[in-house]
């Protein structure tokens, strides 16, 4: 009965169909293959966006299918694979998709749903959302570190229902339609009406309880009891390219109460005759037109006013500054006499010339709302309303803002009681008139210019940046950088990112231009140069020179005409629609939201990115093919054999053929049961780094050994946290997927005599570990690989080494050279102290393996010389 | 900007046609910064009715575009001064094209997306290669 039952039962199974091992295994090499692409065209697309390539829309769109296509082909290898439908996947996909098409459309309406977005999270990519004023005061605070009162934005999307449930955006649409383009007062006419309409009309229904409802939270937060808030227009573009100074209307001092009417004010004046007026003079199309609402604290600002970071009439090389007692918008509205101040444009931002107004009175604060006119004790009339100390601190943060923007800038400020500096609005100034005849052409006063170095290494983020050199190490307390100085250091760093709203420009000797340093650099938009291997010898702190990060030249002195050139140029790339559609793109498709398998989002619903798809398919690609030899659904295949070794490695080892001298169904094997190459050389070099960590005594490499015995017990991850790794092993193959911590590794080799088909692929992704020490252990492990001859790409965390068509020996001594690279690299984050640490551990490490691997060991130098007899590819 | 390249005054002229604003507002400040005088269009009729009635040094032309494409343009350069020194950058980079780009006389090929700095040292190569000529 029961042997009867039991061919039931294999008959049954059998009608599944059974594919031999090698069949899956290809589909998951694929599945590895496409991996690799995906990351790399994503690594390509942050290149991109450093500003030394020139690219377009065609480009976008293009990397934009190809990724689109890739990552539907990997879902549709893993459901083939696993034979299951993965339709969460699909779907996580379909939505991701989706959004990338509706950034390539330019789907216009605004894509959030909210009405209400806070301060705290905005920037210039939620600029659809929250229009062009206020997400630049969002970088200005969120990025730039820079104090702006807080507050929130009332959308796009509330302008959009409010408009449309009432009939007015069409009714604007058809009226400027219908307009012949030359009659005045019939557009005066228009503006009129559409005016008067938005002013009665209702708001969208939940439009005021979420206004109060942010506005009571407001409050809470800043525990006041009558809040009184200022609203600020912030339509598309306003602020940006165009600037709209002055065409749409601000109320200060809104009490709770009239708010709603206020918003209603501030709506209605994107439809004035002036704002329309200027907006078809500037070529705006009407559905180019959507106005989102600032709703900020109010300030009363004890002295106010405006800086213009350049100014050019006054004098070559300064800014000028107006202030008053009081808020500041006297200066703007140009009905109060100022304190005019021309001070340097280069830090320390010296005083060049004061000139103190005679200030009577002052705006404050009305009680019941509004502002209103106070006298000024007669003893204040003539004093010079801000402090030497506040007008540097008030030039800092005006740098900081000019150079992120890449624009000179029109900036309204004040200090409040406590204080504190607050930005309240930042604008870019143009200039439109040509440079004077008398000045001498550009391209003369580089060319009489002592060069530095030029062509050396390459441009991170472009830009022009003039100042004084500030050398740093990694001893150097980076509280010291001085504003206005550019960063020289032998190394690139995140850690830098500390200084980087003070920083003019940064210059390395090494560094990747996609590494970590690189992109925070773009986020500050930095001038930055990397990998010029001379800076450092070249440049002392305190040289004054010119960085130009387009052309990639640096030169001895400041050289303002081509700061000038930079600030007037007719278009800020970081402005460009493609620049900006590029980092939106860039969105939906790199960040890496699943880190932990073992968490609970680490499922398809909760993919939110491309990456997302990439990571998680992967880690089920792995799980599968365990599970796969665990079930013994394939044929001729013998049980998945768990790796005996003394350190954590949670090796699950599928013997494909010959890969071990086990017998088939035993569930373990030994390293000395390793009959693959490529893996017995590995873990023989794995054991020699582990034999380092737990005993440095005994092999004699000094300082360098004990220096991480020092800083780290003998044992490292726990076998939890490694989870299990899959190495699918043959004679002369094997393929490993190795997740240590939260670091992926995957090493794919082919060794045998027959040297044309020999090669190792080694691809290491950084985990989750701090930002620092992961892109220095990436530079450490570039380094390495680059010295044992691989070709090596290094893109952020990801690094990728290939090496081909070496002789067996030669081969199977890289192999062991990776065994100890792995077995270092887990527990590296822990040594990475410093940026020299990158360094020493590379050399201190090729020394150990030059004592381990021993006479047969050649390096770069040995194959060099051989490259001259060898026509290896 | 080295020494030779302004070794005799007299500046380069350069003529760029992208159908694509951005690569135009790119190249353009680019150029201009090196002393170089810069024309730009985006569109390939007002690029050859120019080219009729005033002679560039070098002119870097997009291969795809509505009406006349690259190699239209080129041909049409060359009829017209067949000094002049053509670049032709593209998005659709196929070695056919390439080839047939140097067959009709193009100096260089370059695809997008490029390096600025690559496309700068192309013109200073073309820039050195005929102030040598001509000196």
């Amino acid at each position: 009965m029961l042997r009867k039952f039991k061919d039931v039962l294999a008959s049954w199974r059998s009608k599944k169909r059974v594919l031999p091992f090698g069949v899956h295994f290809k589909k998951f090499q694929s599945i590895l293959e496409r991996n690799n692409r995906i990351l790399e065209l994503m690594a390509d697309m942050g290149d991109k966006s450093g500003g030394e390539y020139v690219f377009d829309r065609q480009y976008i769109l293009d990397t934009a299918e190809q990724l689109d296509d890739m990552v539907f082909k990997l879902i549709s290898d893993l459901s083939i694979l696993t034979q299951s439908k993965n339709v969460e996947l699909f779907l996580a996909f379909e939505h991701i998709r989706q959004a990338i098409q509706e950034e390539l459309d330019g789907t216009h309406a605004p894509s959030g749903k909210s009405y209400i977005l806070p301060l705290r999270e905005l920037g210039h990519d939620l600029s659809e959302q929250a229009g062009g004023k206020m997400s630049n005061m969002g970088d200005i605070r969120n990025r730039l570190g820079l104090s702006t009162p807080d507050g929130f934005v009332i959308s796009t999307r509330a302008f959009y229902d409010f408009m449309q449930q009432n009939g007015l955006l069409a009714l604007a649409r058809e009226g400027i339609e219908a307009w012949d383009g030359q009659d005045e007062a019939a557009l005066e006419q228009l503006a009129d009406t559409i005016q008067e309409r938005i002013m009665s009309a209702p708001l969208p229904r939940s439009l005021t309880s979420q206004v109060l409802a942010a506005l009571d939270d407001l409050a809470r937060a800043q525990g006041i009891r009558n809040i009184r808030v200022a609203l600020r227009s912030s339509a598309w573009g306003e602020d940006g390219d165009a600037s709209f100074a002055g065409q749409y209307e601000t109320v200060l001092n809104v009490p709770r109460g009239q708010i709603m009417d206020a918003y209603r004010k501030v709506i209605a004046s994107t439809y004035s005759y002036k704002a329309w007026k200027y907006r078809l003079v500037k070529g705006f199309h009407e559905h180019e037109i959507a106005m989102a609402v600032g709703c900020q604290l109010m300030v009363e600002s004890v002295v106010g006013g405006v800086l213009h970071t350049y100014a050019p009439h006054v004098a070559d090389g300064v800014m000028v500054a107006n202030a008053v007692w009081g808020l500041c918008s006297p200066v703007v509205d140009g009905d109060a006499p100022s304190d005019t101040l021309v001070l340097d444009r280069a830090a320390p931002y010296s005083l060049r010339s004061l000139s103190i107004a005679d200030k009577q009175r002052r705006l404050v604060l009305a009680p019941g709302g509004g502002t209103e006119w106070k006298d000024i004790p007669e003893g204040l009339h003539l004093v010079p309303s801000l402090t030497l100390e506040q007008l540097e601190h008030l030039a800092q943060a005006a740098m900081s803002i000019e150079r992120y923007y890449k624009r000179p800038q029109d900036i309204e400020w004040g200090y409040d009681a406590s204080g504190a500096l607050q930005i309240l609005q930042s604008r870019p100034l143009r200039f439109w008139a040509a440079p004077l005849n008398s000045e001498p052409q550009l391209e003369d006063v580089t060319r009489n210019a002592e060069i530095v170095f030029s062509g050396k290494g390459v441009v991170a983020q472009r830009g022009v940046a003039v100042g004084k050199v500030f050398l740093v190490d990694h001893n150097t307390d980076l509280t010291t950088f001085p504003y206005g100085a550019i960063l020289v250091s032998r190394y690139t760093s995140p850690r830098f990112s500390r200084v980087m709203h003070k920083a003019q420009g940064i210059i390395t000797d090494v560094g990747s231009p996609t590494g970590h340093m690189a992109t925070i650099a773009r986020e500050y938009r930095v001038p930055t140069v990397v990998n010029t291997e001379v800076a450092t010898s070249l440049l002392r702190s305190g040289d004054e020179i010119t960085l130009d990060a387009t052309q990639n030249v640096a030169y001895r002195g400041s050289i303002c005409a081509l700061d000038r050139f930079t600030l007037t140029e007719e278009d800020v790339f970081e402005d460009s629609y493609e620049y900006r559609l590029l980092r939106r793109v860039i969105k939906h498709t790199s960040p890496l939201n699943l880190l932990d398998p073992h968490a609970e989002n680490f499922k398809p619903s909760a993919c939110r990115t491309y990456h997302d798809i990439t990571r998680y398919i992967h880690e089920k690609a792995v799980e599968y093919l365990i599970r796969l030899s665990e079930r013994q659904e394939v044929q001729h295949l013998s049980a998945p054999k768990r790796l005996e070794t003394k350190y954590p490695l949670g090796l699950m080892l599928i013997d494909a053929g010959e890969g071990t001298t086990c017998r088939p169904e035993v569930r373990t094997a030994t390293p000395e049961q390793i009959a693959s190459i490529p893996l017995q050389e590995f873990l023989k070099g794995m054991e020699c780094a582990d034999m380092w960590c737990m005993d440095p005594v005994s092999v004699n490499l000094g300082s360098f050994m004990s220096s991480f015995t020092r800083t780290f017990p003998t044992l490292l991850a726990s076998p939890d946290e490694v989870g299990r790794n899959l190495a699918v092993v043959l004679k002369h193959y094997m393929n490993i997927n190795m997740r240590l911590g939260y670091h992926f590794n995957i090493i794919d080799a082919y060794i045998s005599d027959i040297i044309n088909d020999n090669y190792i692929y080694f691809r290491f992704l950084g985990g989750v570990t701090e930002f620092v020490r992961r892109s220095r252990r990436a530079q450490f492990i570039a380094t390495v690989l680059e010295h044992f001859d691989f070709r090596v790409e290094v893109h952020g965390d990801l690094v990728v080494g290939r090496l081909k068509k070496l002789s067996c020996e030669r081969m199977s001594l890289r192999m062991r050279m990776l065994g100890s690279l792995v077995g270092y690299t887990r527990q590296l984050d822990a040594r990475m102290h410093t940026d020299k640490d990158i360094q020493e551990h590379a050399e201190a490490f090729i020394t150990a393996m030059k004592h381990f691997l021993g006479a047969r060991y050649d390096g770069r130098e040995q194959r060099k010389r051989q490259a001259f007899s060898n026509t290896d590819s | 900007m080295t020494e030779e390249s302004n070794g005799n005054g007299k500046r380069f002229r350069i003529l760029i046609l992208d159908d694509e604003p951005i690569v135009c507002k790119r190249l353009k400040p680019a150029f201009q910064k090196q002393g170089y005088e810069v024309e730009t269009f985006t569109e390939s009729a007002s690029a050859l009715a120019r080219l009729k009635d005033t002679a560039f040094d070098i002119i870097i032309t997009d291969l795809k575009m509505e009406g006349a494409d690259g190699m239209q343009v080129l041909s049409a350069a060359k009829a017209v001064a067949p000094e002049t020194r053509v670049i032709i950058i593209t998005g659709f980079a196929t070695l056919e094209t390439a080839k047939e780009s140097y067959r009709k006389g193009a100096f260089d090929f370059v695809a997008k997306p490029f390096k600025l700095g690559d496309i700068l040292d192309c013109v200073r190569k073309i820039e050195q290669e005929l102030r040598g000529e001509t000196q």
